[in-house]
């Protein structure tokens, strides 16, 4: 035990570190500079999109069963970059200066254990582009008119319309959690452009994202058991320009069949109830297997 | 707390942070991270629940006094996916539990590792990597 201890330590953060290191090995800095550019070099999401397409010499829309890949069986989240890390060789995202503030002021908190989630500790739903980042099982359901990417937290779906259709008109526009989606098919790649999202937290102590922020997604299975996503986020209050990041999914293992996506009902148990303490943290509220009597039940 | 059978605890936790640390239902701040509690109990009830699941064990305390301790894991397709399944951890289970406890001192800790009388081990957050050969 006492050189367990000893190695313990070390050992974790060898394998913490080889890691993070493994998932920004999978794209070089000059990888990553070049695809940041390939953003940068529009001035919105939407002509971004509209250069793919065109590119894709228009791409295909409800292409039959045959053309599809299979996308088939579960999949989680397995790292890659962040909405406010910097990227492989250091490069950072270029932020306005309150999501900057924002940024240091949740990392001063966090550093504090003082950490809250305005969104799913009152069981709301991640949300768009935070969907790209929450761990737990998804499943990739693939028809020529319309793509599911589904995640069981909250059961949510995000809808890939590619049957050619475009977005609403700007008059039927209004703030989505997931935002509204449309794609083509580029071979077997899914290119995605979304828009008419929502100004809320794009995760625990982070800065809001603006109703403005539109993305553009590239996604395709690179090999056996790994689909990638290649995502340019633009935001104009957030972000000074475009921002890239590469996101991969793992394909969960599952020979037996055991593990399957259930439908997640987030108030389901009393015990899971917290609130937001004076200080800005998490804790409980009442604990029902508590005895009443040994409980140090908390002020509210 | 007082006169319970723990057996104690305090060291590095790096591995159990790595893997609680995703951007689940809720922080896990409201629990200790560099102190454990290790326990024997027996289970008195198993909540596998979304978006986080309890093992409610009976601990027994010197006084002949009994604790219901709960310990909170993730939902059920992470603990599945872990190998930790509802009938593996029945009412009336004996066991040996460790976690992580809460700050405010009620009986709730987070689940690290759970030892059954028949010495099959449960991690919930995954079995940790095995130690590098020297």
């Amino acid at each position: 035990m006492t050189s367990f201890k000893k190695f313990a330590v070390p050992m974790v953060l060898l394998i913490v570190s080889a890691s993070v290191f493994a998932q920004n090995a999978r794209q070089s800095p000059d990888e990553f500079r070049r695809m940041l550019d390939r953003g940068i070099k529009y001035r919105t999401a939407a002509e971004l999109y509209q250069a793919l397409k065109t590119e894709a010499h228009g791409g295909k829309q409800s292409p039959p069963f045959d053309q599809l890949p299979d996308w088939s069986g579960l999949w989680t989240a397995a790292g890659g970059n962040t909405f406010f890390d910097a990227g492989p060789g250091g490069i950072a995202p270029k932020l306005r200066p309150a999501a900057a503030a924002a940024v240091k002021k949740g990392e001063e908190l966090a550093a504090k254990g003082i950490e809250y989630d305005e969104n799913l500790s009152q069981c709301g739903p991640p949300g768009f582009p935070r969907w790209l980042v929450i761990p737990f099982l998804r499943e990739f359901i693939v028809r020529p008119e319309e793509t599911w990417l589904t995640s069981e937290t909250v059961n949510n779906v995000r809808r890939i319309y590619t049957d050619g259709r475009s977005h609403p008109a700007p008059e039927e526009r209004y703030p989505l959690y997931y935002g509204d989606s449309i794609g083509f098919w580029d071979g077997p790649k899914l290119v995605i452009h979304t828009n008419q999202l929502m100004t809320r937290s794009m995760g625990r102590q982070q800065p809001d994202q603006s109703d403005q922020m539109e993305t553009v997604e590239i996604w395709q299975k690179v090999r056996a058991g790994v689909m990638e996503a290649d995502v340019w986020i633009y935001d104009p209050a957030l972000y000074s320009e475009p921002w890239y990041m590469k996101r991969i999914y793992n394909q969960v293992p599952n020979p037996e069949k055991s593990v399957r996506v259930q439908y997640w009902n987030c108030t389901e148990n009393p015990n899971n109830e917290v609130y937001k303490t004076p200080d800005g943290s998490t804790n409980y509220k009442d604990l029902t297997f508590s005895n009443k009597d040994n409980a140090k039940e908390p002020k509210r | 707390m007082n006169g319970n059978r723990m057996t104690a605890a305090v060291f590095a936790t790096a591995i159990l942070l790595a893997a609680t640390s995703a951007q689940a239902h809720h922080s896990s701040v409201m629990f200790e991270d560099k102190k454990e509690v290790t326990f024997e109990g027996v289970v008195k009830e198993f909540q596998f629940t979304n978006p986080h699941s309890w093992l409610v064990v009976n601990v027994t305390n010197k006084d002949g006094s009994v604790t219901a301790w709960g310990f909170e894991a993730e939902g059920p397709s992470t603990l599945i996916r872990n190998g930790i399944r509802p009938a593996d951890l029945k009412p009336g289970t004996k066991l040996t539990i460790t976690g992580r406890p809460m700050k405010d001192g009620r009986p709730g800790a987070l689940f690290v590792k759970a030892v059954r009388d028949d010495g099959v081990e449960f991690y919930p957050g995954g079995r940790p990597a095995p130690a590098a050969r020297p």
